[in-house]
């Protein structure tokens, strides 16, 4: 039976790396149908080659950062990883399905960082900076709350990822934005910002659709295994957060405007994901609605101050994978229950149920510390790029003819571009002369 | 005076004076036009017309609405058809819509323009063009009765149009659901006041923040005016004045009770607060530049518009059975 139960752990933990590779897909079509028609074919193609560059990076000193022996602060040995201890002799998960979990959720933390690079950002820039994210800011995060870094130790409560995947990924997409500034187009004179709308709603819509439902490998696979059947419980808490993110959002959204915008209520349902993460494992699935509901309203606001700020965040990934990470990460501390923290010595009860304030605190200290870290390395090393790599956007012409064109020489959409293309020049001699 | 360019520098100098008063404005708009059909018909090959005619603007020009800048909507009425006279009139049609378009009225995007075969018709061909508007009763067909009762002779007799209006007023007696046609076609209106209460403002682009007028505030009252003015018959056609007559009438008395007032001080909004550089700019206001009164009234306006746009609707709907 035991030994069942190990075969069992192992295929559920490797469906799950599946479940979570394939949210890349979610992404690709998320990214491409919220940006314009003539960066299609680069935001999406880009994806792939960086989840290629970053599984390199990943197998060869990433894995070794996070899980290998060393100190508080990082991991120093596994590195080249090639472990094949079989289930047998491993008496649980075998090192390669737990690895090729592990890099999953590296890549998607990757992919969310390079949303804030959307539609301005040179080529050689995501090659280089899937290189730096990969090896130096990533495994250093998860070595702190999952490699047995101080922050382990301290109690965080982070059942999936929302500090190190959502946030990680959020704050380095946060100083990309802030230094690569605002796409031509989107701030008038006044200082009153344009919709540069997504050239495909119905792209966007399936790309939250697939992202969700990797989310029940994100979350369901987190438990490691299959025991006690406590998969469920994450998968039901995920999707009851999801479903309340997305009717918070779009009711916010029409009380807010009078009209119930579609990408406002998609990022709603990605909002109630991301805000579950962190407490899918702890919390009861009337607090999972709770945490749903105030992370799709959260996300309307957030969204809004970004664009008040200047901040230029074309598919939302600072609201969505940061505002919202930070809220479900704190969450654990109101809403843990005692049965799935105290008693089962994973940090303390929520504050709702008597645990007082403590397990808040090392939420927070959690979040501040990562967010700092991604924040404070991402921006010092896009800045070094910036200057050894001559500034890290296209020039203004390239950006308005199109990535596509400017970084891979063809158009993801050839025919409706041959036709845009004439309009496209008369724009650009307007805009420079 | 002898070009559109020398009109155009008249027109530009003079109009700062005009822009206190809504009245003063309409008529110095009417004076600009008139010169320009002037020398329309001096361009057009005859020099002077061939028959008996009548020039009617319309939209907010034929309802003594137009602010600042406004586009052009006109159409001819002429005495009768003859191959000379459709030729000539097409000629001075598409002359006036050029010198009004030099003169500071762009073209129309509807095409609602005398150039327009649809709108440069005799008399007779009028009377068809109407009935098979009213028989039809397509989206567009019934869109253009709209702009057709809003028509007001600039030039020429006005008993053309008046007549053409009786015809529209008979023709809904004996057919009451085109009444209700009628008020479908512009049953739309742009939300004005959120689920809060609040006023809802744009949320992107060179109007962030304001407030649009013309979808929120005036086509509600304009709308639900012109149809009861359809319904009574009016020849009237500025709102003001359809409201006065429409008010004497006891059944529109309590419904009509506030309605000048909010209509006209709609008009000195846009009259004193604007900054008006181009024609979109006519239709918003800024939040921002009202006090708080101004937009406790603005708000206050905005929901008697829906009321009586809805009470309208209601109206309507219950005559048809």
């Amino acid at each position: 039976m035991e030994a069942v139960v190990v075969l069992m752990d192992n295929l559920w933990v490797a469906i799950g790396a599946i479940l979570v590779f394939f949210m890349l897909g979610g992404f690709i079509l998320l990214e491409a149908g919220s940006t314009r028609m003539k960066n299609a074919g680069h935001v999406a193609g880009k994806t792939i080659f960086t989840a290629g560059l970053g599984t390199l990076v990943f197998w060869a000193v990433g894995y070794g950062f996070i899980y290998g022996d060393g100190n508080a602060f990082i991991g120093l040995s596994n590195f080249f990883y090639g472990d094949t201890t079989t289930a047998a002799d491993a008496g649980g998960l075998t090192p390669a399905v737990d690895f090729s979990f592990q890099v999953m959720f590296a890549l998607v933390a990757l992919t969310i960082a390079f949303g804030g690079f959307a539609e301005r950002a040179k080529l050689s820039v995501y090659v280089i900076f899937a290189i730096l994210f990969s090896a130096l800011i990533y495994p250093v995060v998860a070595h702190w709350i999952w490699g047995g870094g101080w922050l382990a130790e301290h109690g965080k409560q982070d059942f999936a990822g929302s500090t190190v995947v959502h946030l990680t990924g959020a704050m380095a997409a946060l100083a990309a934005t802030i230094i690569l500034k605002p796409r031509i187009g989107k701030y008038n004179k006044d200082g009153s910002s344009n919709v540069l709308a997504g050239h495909n709603q119905v792209y966007t819509t399936l790309g939250v659709l697939i992202l969700w439902v990797g989310w029940f490998g994100f979350n369901g696979a987190s438990t490691f295994g299959v025991a006690d059947g406590f998969l469920g419980y994450v998968i039901l808490n995920t999707q009851l957060a999801a479903g309340a993110g997305a009717v918070a959002a779009m009711f916010t959204a029409w009380v807010k405007t009078g009209k119930a915008d579609v990408p406002t209520t998609l990022n709603g349902a990605l909002a109630g994901l991301v805000a579950i993460t962190a407490s899918c494992g702890f919390v009861a699935p009337w607090a999972a609605v709770i945490i749903g509901l105030v992370g799709g309203v959260m996300v309307v606001f957030s969204m809004q101050l970004f664009e008040k700020l200047k901040i230029d965040d074309p598919i939302a990934a600072l609201s969505v994978h940061g505002t919202v990470g930070v809220w479900g990460t704190l969450s654990n501390g109101l809403f843990a229950l005692p049965a799935l923290s105290t008693d089962i010595g994973w940090g303390q009860a929520g504050l709702f149920y008597g645990g007082g304030w403590e397990q808040l605190g090392v939420q927070a200290l959690g979040v501040v510390a990562s967010g700092a870290y991604a924040f404070v390395v991402a921006f010092v090393l896009l800045k070094i790029m910036d200057k050894v790599m001559g500034g890290l956007r296209v020039t203004e012409e390239e950006e308005i003819m199109g990535l596509d064109i400017s970084e891979h020489g063809s158009y993801g959409y050839p025919e409706q571009m041959a036709l845009e293309e004439v309009k496209l020049t008369t724009a650009a001699t307007k805009d420079k002369f | 005076m002898e070009t559109y360019e020398s009109i155009k520098e008249w027109k530009d100098a003079h109009i700062p004076s005009y822009l206190s008063n809504n009245v003063e404005l309409n008529t110095f708009h009417d004076q600009v036009m008139l010169k320009v059909l002037e020398i329309a018909i001096e361009r057009t090959t005859l020099k002077k017309s061939p028959c008996k005619f009548t020039w009617f603007i319309t939209g907010s020009g034929g309802r003594l609405e137009q602010g600042l800048i406004s586009d052009q909507d006109h159409g001819i009425v002429y005495e009768k058809y003859t191959t000379e006279n459709d030729l000539y009139f097409k000629k001075l049609g598409e002359e006036l819509s050029k010198g009004l378009n030099i003169v500071g009225y762009p073209y129309c995007s509807g095409n609602i323009m005398s150039s327009n075969p649809i709108w440069c018709k005799s008399y007779k061909e009028w009377k068809v063009q109407l009935y098979k508007w009213m028989e039809e009763k397509s989206w567009e067909s019934i869109r253009y009765l709209q702009i057709f009762y809003d028509a007001r002779a600039l030039y020429g007799d006005t008993e053309y149009i008046n007549q053409l209006k009786t015809m529209i007023y008979e023709q809904q007696k004996d057919y009451p659901t085109l009444l209700k046609r009628l008020m479908e076609n512009v049953k739309l209106l742009k939300n004005a006041i959120g689920p809060m209460g609040q006023i809802l403002v744009e949320q992107h682009g060179v109007y962030q923040g304001h407030i649009n007028l013309k979808y929120a505030a005036f086509l509600p009252y304009v709308n639900s005016v012109r149809l009861l003015s359809i319904k009574e018959g009016l020849i009237e056609t500025s709102t003001l004045e359809r409201i006065e007559v429409l008010r004497e009438k006891k059944e529109y008395e309590e419904l009509l009770k506030d309605s000048y007032r909010n209509f006209e001080l709609l008009m000195n909004y846009r009259l004193t607060l604007f900054q008006v550089k181009e024609y979109d700019d006519t239709h918003y206001l800024n939040l921002k530049n009202l006090t708080k009164d101004q937009r406790k009234e603005i708000k206050r306006i905005l929901k008697y518009g829906k009321k009586l746009h809805d009470a309208v609707i209601e109206l309507v709907n219950v005559k048809e059975i």
